[in-house]
């Protein structure tokens, strides 16, 4: 055999290769493979552990060989195994069998759980495969299959390879492979049979012990002893006497009007199928000797009661239908709607659509036109309501996607302010503060920012649950659309008629939110500025604090005077927002103009031309006295002035003007055109500190405005007296710098008569369109983050009631991979998809989790001990491919599914009378059932391996492993055999 | 040019009024020094590409006022921002304890928590230094930042500054690279994989 490899090989012999045929470059090319993986040699290694086939890894290496044109895909298997000190070793049992060979007879992998076939029926820790490379190749008849054992022979012996080198035939599906391994003087030969029919004598043990023996042929008497592994597994699948606990919603119950709202703010979660489909128990004998137990066509010692070994398995269904992750998908699916609102709702109210805002403008401030006169048995959406009605009438529509009980119920759950004030007069509606109190701090609440959504008690974030809930129950899109027509309306209607939005925090857009809940609050801070100007305006409301000099400056001297920030904030604060605003804007209820003197009460009039006289010296728009300062020249305090408020912005303008900037570019033009464009705060600041501090000069707004920019130093005078002299900085000296400039255009001008910094009008129309044009799939875009936000909530809750520390582990992955995903303005589909699949994922782990403990009946359990147990027992299920019963059958959780077999199988014993026909017609299925005391049904699959060692082919030869694994299912029936000869003499 | 660019990466520069924010910013994009630049109003804007480990990264770096007032202005544009430089003043101790404010402001504009912040103690040049390093470095450990000392007027340390910040977002995983970057998580332990075998992939219980 390696005959090739000693010769003398004399340097002048040319070793011609030319006319190698395609067989033996097939053959080089396996060696060459074989070479690369370092295969050849002594494969050596410890002894299996008990287990390792589960626990270890596997690893697989594939590369790609071809026979002519024929090609096949060769690939080792492999477990990974730490490396031992192979040189010492290796000397020690020079005389070893190879490790395959070896490995057929441990017994301590024997059916491993989840493990390749080729594992399974051989128990080897290490092979290569060849087969065809294409799925559907396929090498069938049988000079083929000779040829290519041939191939494999040769370049085991060529080599040296003590790897089994197996070869796939006939049709993937049939999963038959032949194959062979070799070692110094032994070989092994791998055969298979694959039959559909299973020939009667092979269904019980002393047939297929016949069969051992007959293929031995062992020329031996008596024969050495037999040992056998026998599985026997039981497939439940009729659960029914455990109901699955999960109701599928009670759709009648939402629209049926009595509704909380409360329903519309949660989604819903669950299997509405059994997320475990089978049960599948293997009772297992390790290790019984022949001729201890009797199995043959009539009688039988396996009980599985009486098995020492029990694992289960569960099979859990493939896609369970989970309500959650239903409505993930179908919000998702939103998304790709091309149509927009008009064209949803039909045909009609695209025709009319220019004139319905007109329309609805015009009913509204019809309804509400006469608006001293209160209307108080209308709530807000009501108003709307029969606006819409009007309009629908008009435009003969009467049919609508929403019924009006679920957009009532819709609209009070998301405007809870329009119901409180049924009862209550129009002066009490001013503050609306539902929503605004400051938010808790708490991990789960700030989960907005790291999804980019909206806080869990915003309206957006009700919003978005509401669209989920409709677009799933109520009239898919076309629901959507139009409770999204709806939202509008009020959304205009309430700034129309100063109605703060609930459900909003105060202040600008909280730019970790997504743009439309910015959007939504910049909508309130165009409304609450409306009012407070409106409200000045009307001049109704005497019992306001009057803000200006007198209310705030005591309040202002409280706070360490020199500390506008902090004065800002108090500015901030809800109740002198209002006061501070309403200032600004020509409101003639100004104490301080009737303090100031009579004659400008004119001054509404003067503003409005712009002429005022530079030189007014009546100071105006005073917040409160600075405290430290006093003016340079006059000497007196100096005040800080009341100033315009910046105007807030959602990040889409944000984005905008960062863009004009930056286009800017970076010359020195660029930079100085940019300050120019950012002045107008700094001039409109100027201006009020001017108006409240007649007289002063630049040094003292600096020394305001930027401290720093004023440097003081000690000086001694001609007099010898220490002064303090201060200048500005060298910074603010250079001539014509922007605030030099921008300090000589100033004229003296308190904020409330500047020009607005902030034109509420102009963004609230902006918004309200922004609004009246989202498509239904934008809107789903919009709040995609939010329903997300909202869907890892409710699976957290659900797992806090499971406690399962993997779903724990894989929904903080989720948290950190949405915020990785939604933070970007465009995420792509495929990863929100990946999100809502592990969201699913979840679900359906947690659904399983309740599943099993339903059936294991974990909560019932009364002793402590044993339902920790049982819980232990549970979570394996869902984690581990098998699990095995401690105790076996005679164990706590042994007990309850025994139990479960004998109730599935009282169902079954009263069967119709055709299926009793067609039972007592199989006598294979009688047996079984004889010996199972009909406790269980009989076995789907019977698994058996025999193994012994005996000498092949003559007496005389070494005693080497032989092996036959069986396994008998319904259809199909297999005999994988391992046969070894010592091929010394032969 | 832009085709071999790795990344742009948002840069802002914070800290009180005049402690040589935009003097930093033109002595690193300009190499210059101007003892009497105009102070800054609003934010202003400055573009420059550098080439960290051999990665080119286009630099956009926002400059922005130190004063009070402008503070209701400025945060608007923090948003998105991977990286922050942080100064102070090291002969103006007020500029040093007014510290915590700005980290606080960052914190509450900031739209992503894993910015990466760096402290930048300027004007070592000057003499009456009031700040030592070591409550530089102290301050800088306490809040995981990146800590340099620096003088825009000689150019220790600006460069520098710079770079190593840039380094440290590029090495900061999720924070730039919004592509290839996150795949997802795996959910099944190696359910599919092992091709080869037969129709299920060689792998199969019994059944």
């Amino acid at each position: 055999m390696a005959a090739d490899s000693e010769p003398e090989s004399e340097v002048f012999e040319i070793t011609d290769f030319t006319t190698a045929s395609e067989w033996e470059r097939f053959i080089s090319k396996i060696e060459e493979v074989l070479n690369d993986w370092k295969l050849i040699g002594i494969s050596s290694g410890k002894p299996l552990e008990k287990g390792v086939y589960t626990t270890g890894t596997w690893e697989e290496k594939t590369d790609e060989i071809s026979f002519a044109d024929f090609k096949f895909s060769i690939t080792h298997h492999y477990l990974v195994q730490e490396p031992s000190d192979k040189d010492g070793k290796e000397d020690l049992v020079e005389d070893a069998l190879p490790l395959p060979m070896q490995d057929l007879l441990c017994m301590n992998n024997d059916f491993p759980p989840r493990a390749h076939c080729l594992v399974r029926w051989y128990g080897l820790r290490e092979f290569v495969v060849i087969a065809p490379a294409a799925n559907n190749d396929a090498v069938l008849s049988e000079s083929k299959c000779n040829l290519l054992l041939s191939s494999v022979s040769i370049a085991l012996g060529n080599t040296g390879c003590q790897v089994p080198l197996f070869v796939q035939i006939h049709n993937k599906w049939r999963r038959m492979y032949v194959g062979e391994c070799q070692g110094p003087g032994v070989r092994t030969d791998f055969e298979m049979v694959h039959l559909r029919k299973v020939p009667t004598q092979y269904t019980h043990l002393s047939g297929l012990l016949d069969i051992f023996k007959s293929k031995i042929g062992c020329p031996l008497t008596p024969l050495p002893p037999v040992s056998m592994a026998i599985r026997l597994t039981y497939v439940l699948q009729d659960w029914q006497q455990y109901f699955w606990p999960q109701q599928p919603p009670d759709i009648d119950a939402l629209v049926g009007g009595e509704v909380g709202g409360l329903e519309f703010g949660k989604l819903p979660f669950g299997a509405c199928e059994d997320p475990i489909s089978e049960l599948h128990l293997a009772t297992t004998w390790p290790h019984l000797a022949e001729g201890i137990i009797v199995d043959n066509d009539v009688y039988s010692d396996l009980d599985p009661i009486q098995a020492p070994q029990w694992s289960v398995r569960v099979r859990k269904a493939d896609n369970p239908q989970c309500l959650l992750g239903d409505f993930l998908t179908e919000f998702f699916k939103l998304c790709r709607r091309k149509e927009s609102t008009d064209e949803i709702l039909g045909r009609s109210a695209f025709e009319e659509e220019g004139k319905e805002v007109a329309d609805i403008s015009h009913a509204l401030s019809k309804l509400t036109e006469p608006a001293p006169v209160p209307i108080h048995k209308l709530s807000v959406t009501n108003m709307v309501h029969s606006a819409k009605k009007k309009i629908r009438k008009h435009r003969g529509v009467d049919e609508s996607p929403l019924n009006n009980e679920v957009l009532n119920t819709i609209l009070l759950f998301l405007f809870p302010d329009a119901a409180d004030k049924l009862a209550e007069g129009f002066e009490s509606r001013t503050v609306t503060s539902a929503g605004n109190n400051p938010p808790p701090e708490n991990e789960d609440y700030n989960l907005f920012s790291q999804f980019k959504s909206a806080p869990s008690d915003s309206l957006t974030y009700k919003l978005a649950l509401c669209l989920c809930m409709i677009n799933f129950y109520h009239g898919g899109v076309k629901g959507v659309a139009h409770l999204w027509q709806e939202f509008v309306l009020e959304m205009r209607y309430r700034w129309e008629n100063n109605y703060l939005i609930p459900g909003l925090a105060n202040g600008p857009p909280d730019l970790r939110c997504c743009l439309l809940h910015q959007k939504l609050q910049m909508l309130n801070c165009c409304i609450e500025r409306k009012k407070a100007r409106d409200e000045g305006k009307r001049g109704s409301v005497s019992d306001r604090s009057p803000g200006g000099s007198c209310g705030d400056a005591g309040k202002g001297a409280d706070h360490s005077a020199d500390n506008p920030e902090k004065e800002k904030e108090v500015g901030k604060s809800w109740e002198s927002w209002s006061d501070s605003e309403e200032e600004f804007f020509e409101c003639l209820s100004d104490t301080e103009d009737l303090k100031g003197n009579g004659q400008e009460n004119g001054k509404k009039g003067g503003a409005k031309e712009g002429n005022k006289d530079p030189v007014n010296l009546k100071p105006e728009g005073r917040l409160h006295p600075h405290g430290k300062l006093t003016l340079l020249h006059p000497g007196e305090p100096l005040y800080v002035p009341i100033t315009q408020e910046p105007a807030p912005m959602t990040e889409d303008l944000l984005e905008e003007q960062s863009e004009v900037l930056a286009k800017l570019g970076t010359s020195a033009e660029g930079a100085h055109l940019r300050a120019r464009m950012q002045s107008a705060c700094l001039l409109s600041d100027m201006e009020s500190f001017k108006a409240a501090n007649p007289g002063c000069c630049l040094e003292d707004f600096v020394r305001w405005y930027s401290p720093r920019d004023y440097i003081e130093e000690e000086v001694v005078d001609e007099k010898g007296n220490v002064v303090i002299k201060g200048e500005l900085s060298a910074r603010m000296k250079i001539p014509s710098n922007m605030w030099v400039e921008a300090w000589e255009t100033a004229k003296p001008i308190p904020a409330r008569r500047q020009k607005r910094l902030f034109d509420d009008t102009r963004e609230a129309e902006k918004v309200l369109h922004y609004l009246a044009v989202q498509k239904p799939a934008d809107l789903a875009r919009h709040l995609l983050p939010c329903i997300i936000h909202a869907a890892v909530l409710k699976v957290k809750e659900e797992e806090a009631l499971e406690d399962i520390s993997s779903v724990r582990k894989i929904i903080k992955q989720i948290i950190s991979h949405c915020s990785k995903v939604l933070r970007f303005p465009n995420p792509e589909d495929k990863k929100l998809e990946e999100i809502i699949a592990q969201i699913m994922s979840v679900e359906a782990i947690i659904a399983r989790a309740r599943s099993l403990k339903a059936k294991f009946g974990v909560e019932k359990c009364e002793n402590e001990e044993e339902k920790e147990d049982l819980q232990r027992f549970v979570n394996c299920l869902l984690e581990q491919p098998e699990v095995s019963v401690i105790g076996a059958g005679r164990g706590p959780a042994g007990s309850i599914i025994h139990k479960l077999f004998v109730n599935a199988q009282r169902v079954s014993a009263v069967p119709p009378l055709d299926e009793e026909l067609r039972r007592s017609g199989s006598s294979e299925e009688r047996r079984l059932n004889v010996g199972t005391t009909s406790d269980f049904p009989p076995p789907t699959g019977r698994e058996v391996i025999l193994r012994t060692t005996v000498p092949r082919p003559a007496p005389y030869s070494k005693p080497l492993p032989q092996r036959m694994y069986s396994v008998l299912t319904k259809e199909d029936f297999r005999l994988a055999g391992a046969f070894s000869a010592d091929t010394t003499f032969f | 040019m832009d085709e071999d660019v790795l990344t742009t990466l948002k840069i802002l520069i914070i800290g009180e009024s005049g402690v040589g924010k935009s003097s930093l910013l033109l002595r690193f994009t300009d190499d210059t020094f101007d003892p009497e630049l105009a102070a800054t109003i609003g934010v202003d804007f400055k573009v420059k590409t550098i080439s960290v480990d051999g990665n080119k990264t286009k630099l956009a770096i926002w400059d922005t006022a130190g004063q009070e007032r402008f503070r209701t202005l400025t945060p608007s544009y923090y948003r998105g921002a991977q990286g922050v430089i942080l100064v102070y003043d090291v002969t103006r101790r007020d500029t040093f304890a007014k510290l915590d404010n700005w980290l606080n402001e960052l914190e509450t504009y900031c739209t992503r928590n894993d910015i990466v912040k760096m402290l930048v103690g300027n004007k070592i040049d000057k003499e009456n230094r009031e700040v030592d390093r070591n409550e530089g470095l102290k301050f800088a450990r306490k809040h995981s930042m990146l800590f340099i000392e620096a003088s825009a007027k000689t150019c220790d340390g600006v460069q520098c500054a710079f770079e190593e910040l840039v380094e440290k977002i590029i090495q900061t995983p999720g924070l730039w690279e919004s592509e290839s970057q996150n795949r997802g998580v795996k959910l099944s332990n190696r359910d599919e994989g092992y091709g080869g075998g037969g129709a299920c992939g060689g792998y199969c219980s019994m059944l």
